[in-house]
């Protein structure tokens, strides 16, 4: 190695700590503007170039750097995605956070011709902005932010292992078979792209019929289920329930009588609505007949969808079987399952919808 | 009425004897506080001497629930006798336990 680039280590050792210290503020303003706009990803990682790294990378082109400054990835941040539309509304968040050097940044994805594959990431060369941090030694290094999707991140790993580990030149097959799988996964991200879009539309095609009262072209499912839950379908049941003992309502999550409503038989959300309509009135009975001579003043707010169902069941003929698999259904299968259904059955026994 | 813990292996577990009713439920609250930061435990109500429940007793087992579910232990209610289980499907509650 020579002289040079041997000062070009000496000024890495005489730097070291300040880069320590940028690697902390990068990360945790990164984590930070991420956490500020929402945005899920895999894992935010950051890196310090080892000096033998350095070393070696002097070794092959060390009189292209005059200073130490000149070297772009001594800090390296990488931020994976699951998504390749994140890649983008990521690089939007690091152009507003850090001051990018345009001319040294590259997009990666778009140097590809359109017949040729293979490493795709987006290559930003950063310096922290006064805005986040005013110290003069932070503000003046560049260090590199590397953007790309989870499966980006796996093609380069794996290209990168097997192209250091031969140690060899890799025949020209093997590259090609290597490049055809970065067109692979190119496609299965922008497909991943693609479904979440279509699920996010179908979400709110849902909520909007569900808003409009139109259930009956709603399909059950869990995602459907929810969107009609959040509409408070059995409040205002529930709130007649209360007042009968000026009780308190403890909230509950419902979503376990998605397979109770299938097991009856709805297929659609119109489904359980009707079902839902039929059985509220003889539902609030029950909850009278059962709550009105006690002085309890909590209940679930499962107490209403809870009773629509067992009315449903008395009044289909289900009887304590049909009450015990309900039971199993919201409390996982045992014994006492059977003493519930048994006690339930003999208090509706007297009511009039069990006629 | 008296609340007992014992600790076996993983679970901790609250012998209720009595009525569970509301004069009852200061001291029972009192009582069950080890519980509350039980941490990846199973925690069993056992209910087999508990004659009685009142809403405040449904409120402590409330609080055991939401707890154990911030600290990652489990609650399951254990022998409760009819009257008990009754009070748990008037009240909705049955969907929120566990119930062996």
């Amino acid at each position: 190695m020579d002289l040079h680039c041997e000062l070009l280590l000496e000024e890495y050792d005489a730097q070291l700590p300040v880069i320590e210290r940028l690697e902390k503020v990068v990360k945790a303003t990164l984590k930070d503007a991420l956490d500020r706009n929402g945005i899920q990803v895999t894992a935010v990682k950051t890196r310090i170039k080892t000096r033998d790294s350095l070393a070696g990378k002097l070794a092959l082109k060390g009189s292209k750097y005059h200073t130490l400054s000149d070297i772009t990835d001594i800090l390296g941040a990488r931020v994976i995605t699951f998504y390749t539309d994140d890649v983008d509304r990521l690089a939007a968040m690091a152009e507003k956070l850090f001051d990018i050097d345009w001319e040294n940044s590259v997009d990666k994805r778009r140097l590809h011709d359109t017949d040729s594959f293979g490493y795709n990431s987006l290559h930003y060369i950063c310096r922290l902005p006064k805005t986040v941090i005013d110290d003069p030694d932070l503000n003046a290094i560049r260090f590199e932010l590397q953007l790309r999707t989870t499966l980006q991140h796996a093609w380069a790993s794996i290209n990168h292992d097997i192209g250091y580990k031969t140690g060899v030149e890799i025949p020209r097959d093997y590259l090609r078979r290597i490049n055809r799988l970065a067109g692979i996964l190119e496609m299965a991200d922008d497909e991943f792209s693609r479904i979440r879009s279509e699920i996010t539309d179908y979400r709110r095609r849902v909520q909007q019929l569900v808003q409009n009262g139109q259930l009956s072209e709603v399909q059950l499912d869990g995602d459907t289920f929810r969107s009609y839950l959040r509409a408070r379908p059995f409040e205002a049941l529930n709130r007649r329930i209360a007042a009968l003992n000026q009780a308190e309502i403890q909230e509950v999550p419902l979503d376990n009588y998605l397979g109770v409503f299938i097991a009856l038989g709805c297929k659609t959300l119109g489904d359980i609505d009707q079902l839902k309509k039929k059985c509220e009135e003889d539902a609030y009975t029950l909850a009278r007949h059962q709550l009105g001579n006690t002085d309890l003043d909590i209940i679930a707010s499962s107490i209403g969808i809870q009773n629509i169902c067992i009315v449903w069941i008395l009044t289909q003929g289900g009887g304590k079987i049909g009450l015990t698999r309900l039971f199993n259904a919201l409390n996982g299968e045992n014994e006492q399952n059977s003493l519930l259904a048994d006690m339930t059955y003999e208090q509706a026994l007297g009511l009039a919808f069990m006629r | 009425m008296t609340t007992e813990i014992k600790e076996n292996g993983n679970q901790l577990i609250a012998v209720f004897n009595g009525r569970l009713d509301t004069a009852a439920a200061v001291q029972a609250a009192e009582d069950v506080k080890p519980l509350l930061e039980a941490q990846n435990k199973e925690i069993i109500l056992e209910c087999e001497a508990l004659d009685y429940i009142s809403s405040s007793g449904l409120r402590i087992f409330l609080g055991i629930r939401k707890e154990a579910a911030a600290h990652g232990s489990k609650v399951i209610v254990r022998n409760i006798n009819s009257n008990i289980r009754q009070v748990f499907v008037m009240t909705g509650f049955i969907s929120l336990f566990e119930i062996e």
